[in-house]
């Protein structure tokens, strides 16, 4: 049947023929163990095999061979019904595309049906190609909340993309795990929109995921105007919002937050009061020296360090102005 | 010298209604070599006691065969 | 009557692992005329310290992320001063090139949404840990690159001894761990990859296998190294991590600390300030175990159910996927208890302190023709990156250097000493099994020899593993399985010599808990800056100092102590 092939595989690839499926397992497994380039066609065809077991080894077998004529047949099993077919082939997909694969993607793209449209947006995000943008917009609309967060989630890795209007409205979501995801792909758009946006679902959303999300967003653009509002967001009732407001208030901040910034270095969470104690030192304002003074003796030995060198930092800046 | 035959808890489990003859992957793939086929049955077994637990024979197997736990003085 | 095998290549690479499959590669790609071999004694498919794969980089130098300059500063700091900034500034240059060819190759390492390296800080200063939370299938990529350049494979067999002759390395003797026959390969150029002493200490668990390193690792190389003439160096300087308690693998602080886990002690407060291991770290982590605070704990009660699936679906898929079932049966959940850790026993490994043999910025041994690379080739806190890079340059310079020398003859003599004295066992198939004798051995290394460390006491350990050499000749092996198992524990009674030797030379104390001596617990630069070397020389164990070559990366050691604890003032 495949007469170039060489002996040593030979016997593997008649078995791999047999009707007995017991037999068809252990040609499978032993031809993806022997690793040989010259079994990718068998192996192509045994994607076909009614065994799903025989399936998969299959496709682990073809994904160890990375050889790009799989492709096209490892797509094809993008639509299995079986979830471990599709999620094995998704794992060799992304590992085998490569940006000449855009077109196969976006012709897949099309076809109706949800897991072949889910694989496809998650396998887009390796290319990175703004190409895709027209293909990936209309899943924005989606019925299903699965497609609306895939969809979201691609833009923010697509190269060259500044601004995408359409993609906004997906920040007020009903689904608060796509309003998780659009708010972190905004922190990569430049829409005019975008700053009051995260700012209303720093301190808005009721959901802490996306308020943390939006603090780590807001950090992106390092725009001054979110100031009042992250101070705010310093007394969120969820600890990984404060400190990742306080992260945030590292790179932006001035004096204004220093009396919440000071608040939150008796946090009971010793992120919080570490985060806070560095900003405090990037503000630079000597009048915070004796607080941060007090809290050289916090049980943690992160949050002692990090107000060291705040208290450091501040004391510098203080003598290079004197000078 | 005289040698007495210990018993031991093995790590490795292999379900022998499950496990092929003519397959030897979990033997191929055992960092420590302590697999081995029984020659009067074909079906895989632990024949050595020095299992690291690190799984690829129970990952490999194309049936399912085989359940690692973790050796009782660890468990 | 055992059947010898003969086999001849140009370059002979012994351990399919991390540095071997690299090693083997590159002096493919060097000359792809040349022969290339590999010897290996379990699977090069799934072999060596990243046999289950790994998720992440430990020294990643990312142009814009760190500078070459910068990583040896670090790890001059880390390790104390005593390394060769040569040798460990490869690592920090060609470190990048190594993940880019990875990455064509496949390996799939953590990228943010640009498709830039996302790199992440654990070291004091700089970022160089790189994430692959998709790494479990390196191992793969590897034996399928080593196929791709035709390199050859030999699996289950076991390198013993390196052959040298005119003082030059000309092959490696061995056997076949499952037929048994006699295996000896001429070569023109002998590169060693065995990997590190994992197997020196005896786990608390009592479990011989179940050690931190791959079991297989029991310090092969160094033996090997050790009997062909090579020097060793920093033996004292003992790797010694902080892990999860009985199961003993890594329990990860720094894939889980950029998701907000960390390492508390019992009262769920941090006592160190940065979670890259060195022996400083370890130092304190001894101190607060044996406080009123202890045990230590890797924290992660305080997060949330999303986060903490992230982390489990990384911890659990690579490196020791056994993981998520030792917690399983104990009942333990990373929502509501932390993971006690503790520190394991002692092993050598370059890979994580600086143990190892002596090699210079090309990858040789100071015997012409032998090379060496990866946890056993001493370059400070090398890792997997450094095993690449080491893999690298050895493969590529033993290309090199075998255009110029023929294949020696080995001398029939020896040979036939040689085999004898390794199927010796297998004459005796009633005697002492190897896991008594290696756990006797083992047990003695614990009692002895973890730090802290005390003449007395390692006197002793001396005196026994001296006159360990009697018991050895007791062991009885029924199969070629167990006389691999038996001429391991030879490998590893050399290891705890070299052990004990150098740590009772070195009279200061250093590198943290690594070389702590209670008899001299300050840091004497005076008279110990310096490498302590050995070798054998007239059949004796001989040791001596080697003075640190001269800094390529100005560093003042005086003013920048390497301080991973802060205390209250």
């Amino acid at each position: 049947m495949y007469d170039d092939i060489n002996d040593e595989l030979n016997p593997w690839v008649e078995m791999l023929q047999s009707s007995a499926v017991e037999d068809r397992l252990v040609a499978v497994k032993t031809l993806q163990h022997m690793g040989d380039e010259e079994a990718i066609v068998p192996l192509i065809q045994a994607l076909e095999d009614e065994d799903t077991s025989v399936k998969k080894i299959a496709i682990t077998a073809i994904w160890e061979l990375t050889n790009p004529i799989a492709v096209k047949p490892l797509m094809a099993c993008l639509r299995s019904p079986d979830a471990e077919v599709r999620e094995e082939a998704l794992s060799a997909l992304k590992e085998l595309v490569a940006p000449a694969d855009l077109l196969i993607l976006l012709d897949a793209i099309e076809e109706d049906n949800f897991y072949m449209q889910l694989n496809v947006l998650i396998l887009l995000r390796k290319i990175h190609d703004a190409q895709a943008l027209p293909y990936v917009l209309p899943f924005f609309e989606s019925e299903r909340e699965e497609l609306r967060e895939a969809a979201i989630t691609t833009l923010r890795y697509l190269n060259q993309v500044e601004t995408c209007p359409p993609a906004l409205a997906l920040i007020n979501d009903s689904s608060a795990v796509v309003r998780r995801e659009a708010t972190l792909t905004l922190g990569y758009l430049k829409d005019e929109e975008v700053i009051e946006l995260l700012c209303e679902a720093l301190t808005d959303d009721p959901d802490w995921q996306v308020r943390r999300n939006a603090a780590q967003s807001i950090a992106l653009h390092k725009d001054t105007s979110a100031i009042s509002w992250l101070k705010k967001a310093l007394s969120d009732e969820h600890w990984q919002v404060r400190k990742f407001t306080a992260r945030t208030l590292q790179e932006i901040a001035d004096d204004s937050v220093i009396p919440a910034l000071v608040k939150c270095l008796t946090d009971e969470y010793s992120d919080i009061r570490r985060d806070a104690a560095i900003a405090l030192g990037n503000i630079g304002n000597p009048e915070v020296l004796s607080v941060l003074q007090q809290t050289l003796d916090d049980p943690d030995a992160d949050v002692r360090i990090f107000s060291q060198r705040a208290i450091d930092k501040i004391r510098q800046q203080q003598t290079t102005v004197n000078q | 010298m005289a040698l007495t035959t210990q018993r031991v808890d093995v790590p490795v489990i292999v379900d022998e209604s499950k496990c092929l003859e003519k397959c030897q992957a979990c033997i191929e793939v055992c960092p420590l070599d302590v697999l081995v086929k029984n020659p009067e049955t074909g079906k895989a077994y632990m024949k050595y006691d020095e299992c690291w637990f690190c799984l690829p024979c129970e990952k490999e197997c194309p049936t399912n065969a085989i359940t690692v736990q973790i050796p009782f003085l660890l468990r | 009557m055992t059947n010898t095998q003969h086999l001849k290549t140009d370059v002979l690479v012994v351990g399919g692992g991390t540095a071997g499959t690299m090693a083997a590669i590159k002096a493919k790609q060097a000359n792809s005329e040349a022969e290339v071999l590999i010897l290996e004694k379990a699977n090069i498919r799934r072999s060596g310290a990243i046999a289950m794969g790994m998720d992440g980089v430990n020294t990643a130098v990312i142009p814009g992320n760190s500078t070459p300059e910068q990583y040896v500063r670090e790890i001059t700091i880390a390790n104390d001063g005593i390394l060769n900034q040569k040798a460990v500034y490869q690592t920090g240059k060609l470190g990048y090139e190594v993940i880019q060819e990875l990455d064509s190759w496949g390996v799939k390492f953590q990228k943010d949404t640009y498709g830039n390296y996302d790199l992440k800080q654990v070291h004091r200063v700089g970022k160089y840990v790189l994430p692959m939370p998709e790494g479990k299938d390196l191992k793969k990529i590897l034996a399928r690159q080593v196929k791709r350049h035709k390199a050859k494979v030999t699996n289950r067999v076991m390198a013993i001894r390196v052959m040298v002759k005119d003082c030059r390395a000309i092959g490696a003797v061995g056997f076949d761990v499952r037929n048994g026959d006699f295996v000896v390969i001429q070569a023109k150029a002998v590169i060693l990859c065995t990997g590190a002493c994992g197997r020196l200490g005896l786990p608390e668990s009592g479990y011989l296998y179940g050690t931190y390193e791959n079991p297989t690792n029991a310090g092969d190389g160094y033996s090997m190294a050790y009997h062909a003439g090579a020097e060793l160096t920093n033996i004292e300087c003992f790797q010694i991590n902080p892990l999860i308690k009985d199961y003993n693998g890594p329990a990860c602080a720094y894939v889980a600390s950029p998701f907000g886990a960390y390492t508390a002690n019992a009262e769920g407060h941090r006592f160190v300030s940065c979670d890259y291991w060195s022996g400083q770290m370890m130092l304190e982590i001894w101190k607060e175990l044996n406080s009123g605070k202890g045990p230590i704990q890797l924290k992660m009660t305080h997060l949330d159910e999303d986060t903490i699936s992230e982390i489990e679906s990384i911890l659990w898929s690579n490196e020791r996927p056994s993981r998520e079932r030792f917690h399983q049966n104990r009942g333990e959940n990373y929502r509501t208890h932390g993971v006690e850790m503790h520190i394991s026993e002692i092993g050598l490994c370059s890979g994580h302190s600086a143990s190892g043999v002596w090699v210079n910025e090309k990858a040789e041994t100071t015997v012409p023709g032998l090379y060496a690379a990866g946890d056993m080739a001493s370059v400070p806190h090398n890792y997997m990156i450094g095993a690449f890079v080491f893999g690298r340059l050895a493969g590529t310079n033993a290309m090199e250097y075998v255009q110029d020398v023929s294949h020696l003859e080995p001398d029939a003599d020896w040979l036939a000493a040689e085999k004898a004295r390794i199927y010796q066992p297998l004459q005796n198939p009633d005697g002492i099994p190897h896991t008594q004798v290696e756990y006797k051995l083992r047990r003695i290394v614990n009692d002895y020899l973890q730090p802290p460390k005390n003449t007395h006491k390692m006197d002793i350990a001396l005196n026994k593993f001296v006159n360990y050499h009697d018991t050895l000749n007791l062991m009885g092996a029924r199969d070629p399985h167990e006389l691999m198992r038996c001429m391991e524990v030879h490998f590893i009674r050399d290891c705890a010599e070299m052990a004990a030797r150098a740590s009772l030379y070195r009279k200061e104390s250093r590198w943290g808990l690594y070389h702590y001596r209670l008899d001299y617990p300050e840091k004497n630069n005076q008279e110990w800056f310096c490498h302590v070397n050995l070798k054998q020389e007239n059949e004796q164990m001989t040791l001596f100092k080697r003075s640190v070559e001269p800094y390529i990366v100005d560093v003042n050691l005086e003013t920048e102590v390497y301080d991973v604890k802060v205390t209250s003032k």
